[in-house]
């Protein structure tokens, strides 16, 4: 599988968030900011432990750009960096949801503990690691993309101050690195365990679905219509 | 124990992706949740779908059968024992379709409340009532209506994860080449299957069945309207292929009917269309009886509250043609209960074994994705 099907895919899946009602809102002044504030935070406050997960699966060739990964997830890349679970909650607490913190870390930790729990829908470990990896690399492609856009409007009709956005600041700088070797990682993930292309494909359409992003921040049921 | 409120909630949860048919497409979850509370302050949970176009059943008109003739014949009344599901849902009165209507999924609802409130107060399981005869239930893949690039895509996701048998959504222009890609999709080792949820006309349905016989097609489900049953059996006895019905059984006196008439060769028992889990083992039992299979069905956007009752029944009856339901995530973009109802690799899920329905309902949850919350009388 090569990295252009990959990113042939994942550019669609960016296009059709940027295309949904709820990001126009979002970017509009008419958005239930407080609601998306949270969703962001529930979606990614238990990656790293996702990460770690990959980590271990990863082929050798894919090894090292997971475990920087990792270290930048935990806060351990440089002596100045932070956890990026901190820079989520401390994105909540600016935005003047610190009372909301223990349920949203709750229903991240409830996420994470169905995800282990529930049957696995997949027959081996290595396919639940391409679908694993597949999520996370989709959503440091569009970061990569759309983190600086969702900041300003945050910033604009939210009011939060430069240093609460600096998680969505921190993706769109880094990621565009992080992204490009996502592509790439998923693709030498598929090589190096012989997963056919057609299989491959399958599990990662199965990861994504429709509008993988719009159902993670947003959680309303307009979430996903269309822009009229 | 008495029953001394209730709530019920009308829950939108959006779907993952949309699910169409020849009727419909739904891009969220329509469906009704109640809510029911004891004298000792146990909870329970049940729900029922309501859909014009099966049971006649509007959200309006499930609400108002709930707040108005169900819940009123339950209120304050000592509710019989926890093992006895027939002195269960005999509290509630006997459905019967009046102006289009057969109010089932809102007596579904209020049985299972009834009966997840009653098990859950002395903590026992739904296998107190219907003991289970396997060790897990396994589920069919459905693959929706849509391009046909769009269900050859859902056929390939089906096969990824290993499902043994799956539906296809027929009842378009295209049905011959839509049916044929999807087997090309999933290869001969998958169980294969049409639903034309009443789309075709007699000759039409003729026409396509001829034309996919070759396919090894294991049965096509409503492939007439509902109407006279002798249409259903006239199809049956030009075809091979195995008929399946369902939205033209309703009732036991629907199964009588098709029974009487040889117009089927399976029937798809879903808990919420067939009032409950009394009423579908009833009809599950005249099936057995005339050497009829049985299909556990489904309704598309269930949450975890019915998809449990669905598991309950499906391991409970001698034999079970398939199974359908348990999407879960897989469909819902979040799930109303803490524990995951939803099926693993090759369509297998496990028993719930915890109290009642063996599912947590988070009632925040439904709080969430409610449309309309409605507090009965007595309710706190």
């Amino acid at each position: 599988m090569d990295t252009a099907t990959i990113r042939e895919l994942l550019e669609r899946h960016v296009t059709a968030f940027t295309r949904a009602a709820a990001f126009a809102e979002l970017e509009d002044g008419k958005a239930e900011y407080d609601g998306f504030i949270e969703n962001v935070a529930r979606t990614h406050l238990q990656s790293p432990q996702l990460v770690a997960f990959l980590y271990a699966l990863a082929p050798p060739a894919a090894a090292p750009d997971l475990l920087e990964n990792l270290l930048e997830e935990t806060g351990r890349k440089g002596p100045l960096e932070r956890p990026h679970p901190q820079l989520l909650e401390d994105l909540l607490v600016a935005a003047g949801l610190a009372d909301r913190l223990p349920t949203i870390r709750a229903e991240a930790e409830d996420d994470l503990r169905r995800l282990v729990a529930e049957p696995l829908l997949y027959g081996t470990l290595r396919d639940v690691g391409l679908a694993a990896l597949t999520e996370i690399v989709a959503f440091e492609f569009m970061l990569s993309h759309l983190a600086g856009r969702i900041a300003v409007a945050l910033a604009t009709h939210r009011g939060l101050p430069a240093r609460a956005l600096e998680w969505f600041t921190h993706h769109s700088e880094v990621d565009v690195r992080h992204a490009e070797q996502g592509l790439e990682n998923l693709a030498t993930y598929v090589g190096y365990y012989g997963i056919g292309d057609d299989e491959a494909l399958a599990i990662i359409e199965t990861s994504l679905r429709e509008d993988v992003f719009a159902r993670r921040y947003f959680r309303a049921p307009k979430a996903a219509e269309p822009r009229r | 124990m008495r029953l001394v409120g209730a709530a019920l909630y009308l829950v939108r949860i959006p779907f993952v992706e949309a699910f169409s048919h020849s009727i419909t497409e739904r891009r969220c979850s329509e469906t009704v949740v109640i809510r029911v509370r004891d004298d000792a302050g146990t909870e329970g949970f049940g729900e029922g779908t309501p859909r014009p176009y099966v049971t006649g059943e509007t959200v309006e008109t499930m609400l108002e059968a709930l707040a108005h003739e169900l819940w009123p014949a339950v209120a304050g009344r000592e509710v019989p024992p926890a093992d006895d599901l027939a002195a269960l849902a005999a509290m509630l009165p006997q459905t019967s379709s009046a102006a289009g209507i057969t109010p089932n999924a809102a007596r579904a609802a209020m049985e299972l409340a009834v009966v997840d409130c009653a098990l859950r107060r002395v903590a026992r399981p739904m296998a107190t009532i219907l003991p289970p005869r396997r060790p897990r239930v396994t589920y069919s893949g459905i693959v929706t209506a849509g391009p046909i690039e769009r269900a050859v895509q859902h056929a390939r996701r089906m096969r990824a994860i290993g499902m043994r048998e799956i539906k296809v959504k027929v009842g378009f222009d295209d049905d011959v080449p839509r049916v044929t890609a999807v087997r090309e999709a999933l290869g001969t080792a998958v169980s294969l299957r049409l639903d034309a949820n009443g789309a075709w006309t007699f000759e039409r349905a003729v026409a396509v069945l001829d034309a996919l016989a070759p396919l090894q097609i294991a049965g096509v489900e409503q492939p007439l309207p509902r109407g006279p049953v002798e249409n259903l059996a006239r199809l049956r006895a030009t075809t091979s292929i195995p008929i399946v019905v369902d939205e033209s059984l309703l009732t036991a006196a629907d199964a009588d009917a098709l029974i009487e008439a040889k117009a089927a060769d399976v029937f798809n028992v879903r808990v919420s269309k067939c009032g409950g889990l009394a009423a579908s083992l009833a009809i599950a039992s005249r099936a057995a009886t005339a050497g009829i299979g049985v299909q556990v069905g489904s309704q598309v956007g269930e949450t975890a509250i019915l998809a449990a009752a669905g598991r309950h029944l499906a391991a409970t009856l001698p034999r079970v043609a398939f199974a359908e339901g348990s999407f879960g995530t897989l469909l819902l973009t979040e799930d109303v209960s803490v524990d995951s109802v939803r099926f693993g690799h090759r369509g297998e899920a496990p028993l719930l074994t915890g109290p009642g329905l063996g599912i947590r309902v988070v009632e925040e949850r439904l709080r969430r994705y409610a449309a309309t919350i409605r507090h009965l009388p007595g309710d706190r």
